[in-house]
């Protein structure tokens, strides 16, 4: 059984072009200290809801009239937690966080929740969720524990450059087609900020590549108007040491995305 | 002198005529893990806690002078427009670049000695540079062949933490800031300048000139030369000369902040020396110190000998400029404190740069500060 409830406080917004993105309700909420209040603790992705939201508010400035935003979704697949409907509501009120809507479902059918609600990013502290919903064509991204205890104001998207394809590759595979939409719209996104001073970084990774994968994915993502502000190339070098100075909020791979495998 | 004939190798059984990794055994192949095999396939990158890690920036490896310029006059967007459009037309070589190709030089006779080692050099870019400008890097590095597959394009945040993340051996930067800030976090870093002359250095073997004090060694007698004197510091010298030139501070040692980088270099230096390349070795080290060697520099060399650290050739110059002894030896770098020698290296086509560190560094305040007090000459 799926429900969407509407959140009132917050207005809606264009669902042609907004990019909807997906968090479960147990990233953003603490729910292990139960002391049994109207309002959740923190979670691991509650810096990520607000760097969202800073990004909306200053597309806002830029244009008041924007209607490319970010149209955040509260997913709760937890059957515990959806009996806990209200506290979630009410915590995301009492937060004041931009959160539009509220999708309740059940373990086995919240991914019918993210295609009903034409989510193109949906983030999770699940590893099996985001498998899930990968395999049900939804970009998807594992939010990581470890990172999240050093937020950054500022939104940083890491996408990975081992698996950004080139645009002649025939046939795609599924999970790519929205990654490349996602990342198109973050491109088209980025251009309204200047070079400094963005609420919203894309940061370009070669894991495993050197150079030449790193110049293939700069050129592609070029052609496809996203423009990178960095790019770092590790060539096999441990990734923890590095990933933990960029501070990326999540990474975009090719669908199923792992920060630290 | 090539190691491809043969000529210097006493035991032949790891030499390949060609150079190739004909060594490796077949399954070495698989171990590439996710590299694409190419025809002529590259080497892999050392991992970082193995690597002699060099971090450059893109000012010192390539010459930006021109697009220097343009982002001091004409702002960043400007800056970014330019080198976009020019993304195709490869930058010439920077104060740096030579000190990197004989970097790759070592690697390549130590991959021939010691196929299976990861203890090689690995030159990582380390720039601010908006990733905009990476194409017109990348180009570049592919046009002149070199060997760099790491490196990280901050867009202008501090490049610290990643330096720490590689494990970085050296830092060297147009940045001074970028250098101090490096050197306070305990990584041996120098400021280049790009410099008119540049003498012919060699292609096989990387020659390393360093300062003594303040550079190797702590500045402690640097700071009695400056407080009480040239006899002073003598007299202090010749009473402590069995007392290495280093220093406890809380729980810790400070020695000079490039002491390490010698020490990294000396551990190469012995795979080489244990394959009986000692007088041919493809690394060579020198000391050049104004100390003069009837006196303080006995302290120098017993300092050297008590961190077990080796140093090919002492050079004590007692007092006498740097610029000419450096014209002889043509090091690919020479590392010193005091701008005054930095400077005078350059002028004759030796690749100088700035350590700064220790009392030197409060010398230019302290000369500022004079001109300022006494009354100005009309």
């Amino acid at each position: 059984m799926v429900s969407t409830i509407q959140n009132t406080d917050v207005k809606q917004k264009d669902a042609d072009r907004a990019v909807v993105v997906a968090v479960t309700s147990r990233a953003v909420f603490e729910s292990a200290a139960d002391d049994g209040g109207d309002v959740y603790g923190v979670g691991v992705a509650f810096p990520l809801l607000q760097a969202l939201h800073k990004v909306n508010e200053r597309l806002l400035e830029e244009s008041s009239a924007e209607s490319l935003l970010f149209d955040v979704i509260l997913i709760t697949t937890d059957d515990q937690q959806q009996q806990q409907s209200s506290r979630i509501t009410s915590s995301t009120r009492h937060y004041g966080l931009e959160v539009s809507r509220f999708c309740f479902s059940s373990q086995e059918d919240f991914t019918e929740s993210l295609l009903k609600n034409n989510v193109q990013l949906f983030l999770t502290i699940d590893r099996d969720e985001v498998l899930r919903a990968s395999q049900n064509g939804v970009l998807s991204a594992l939010l990581d524990q470890q990172l999240a205890s050093c937020p950054s104001e500022q939104l940083r998207v890491m996408i990975s450059g081992d698996a950004v394809i080139k645009p002649d590759t025939d046939p795609m595979p599924p999970g790519q087609k929205g990654a490349q939409s996602f990342s198109t719209q973050l491109g088209q996104m980025r251009q309204k900020f200047g070079i400094f001073n963005s609420p919203l970084s894309i940061v370009l990774v070669t894991l495993h590549g050197g150079r030449e994968s790193c110049g293939d994915a700069l050129r592609t993502l070029r052609s496809r108007g996203v423009s990178v502000d960095e790019a770092h190339c590790l060539a096999g070098a441990p990734r923890g040491p590095i990933l933990s100075v960029l501070r990326p909020h999540f990474l975009l791979s090719d669908g199923v995305s792992y920060l630290q495998e | 002198m090539s190691l491809n004939n043969g000529q210097t190798l006493t035991s032949g059984q790891d030499s390949t005529r060609n150079g190739s990794n004909s060594n490796r055994a077949p399954w070495e192949g698989v171990r590439a893990g996710l590299k694409p095999s190419t025809p002529t396939r590259k080497p892999e990158s050392p991992k970082p806690e193995n690597a002699i890690t060099i971090a450059v920036s893109s000012r010192v490896l390539f010459s930006m002078e021109k697009e220097q310029q343009i982002f001091e006059r004409q702002g960043m967007e400007d800056y970014i427009k330019y080198q976009v459009e020019h993304e195709t037309q490869p930058l010439s070589p920077g104060p740096a670049f030579s000190f990197v190709k004989a970097l790759e030089a070592v690697n390549t006779q130590l991959r021939e000695l010691y196929p299976e080692s990861e203890e090689l050099f690995d030159v990582v870019l380390m720039t601010n540079n908006h990733a905009n400008v990476g194409l017109r890097l990348i180009n570049t590095i592919n046009h002149h062949q070199l060997f760099i597959e790491r490196f990280c394009m901050t867009g202008g945040n501090s490049p610290i933490g990643y330096l720490k993340a590689y494990h970085t051996n050296l830092y060297l930067s147009a940045d001074p800031i970028k250098v101090r800030e490096a050197l306070e976090e305990g990584i041996a870093a120098a400021t280049m300048f790009s410099q008119e002359k540049m003498t012919e250095v060699s292609e096989t073997q990387l020659r390393v000139a360093f300062d003594g004090d303040a550079v190797l060694f702590s500045d402690e007698s640097e700071r009695i030369y400056k407080a009480h004197g040239r006899d002073k510091f003598f007299e202090h010298e010749k009473a402590h000369e069995n007392k290495p030139l280093d220093h406890v501070q809380y729980t810790h040692t400070v020695t000079g902040p490039l002491k390490c980088f010698l020490e990294a270099l000396g551990k190469l230096q012995k795979k080489f020396y244990d394959k009986g390349q000692r007088t041919d070795c493809p690394i060579r080290t020198y000391l050049v110190t104004a100390r003069s060697a009837a006196s303080s520099g006995t302290r120098a060399l017993k300092t050297l000998r008590s961190w077990g650290l080796e140093i090919n050739e002492a050079l004590f110059l007692a007092g006498a400029p740097k610029g000419p002894v450096l014209e002889k030896i043509r090091p690919h770098i020479f590392f010193d404190d005091h701008m005054f020698h930095v400077e005078g290296a350059a002028e004759l086509g030796t690749v100088a740069c700035h350590v700064p560190y220790g009392i030197a560094q409060t010398v230019s305040k302290k000369g500022i500060k004079d001109r300022e007090t006494s009354p100005a000459p009309k």
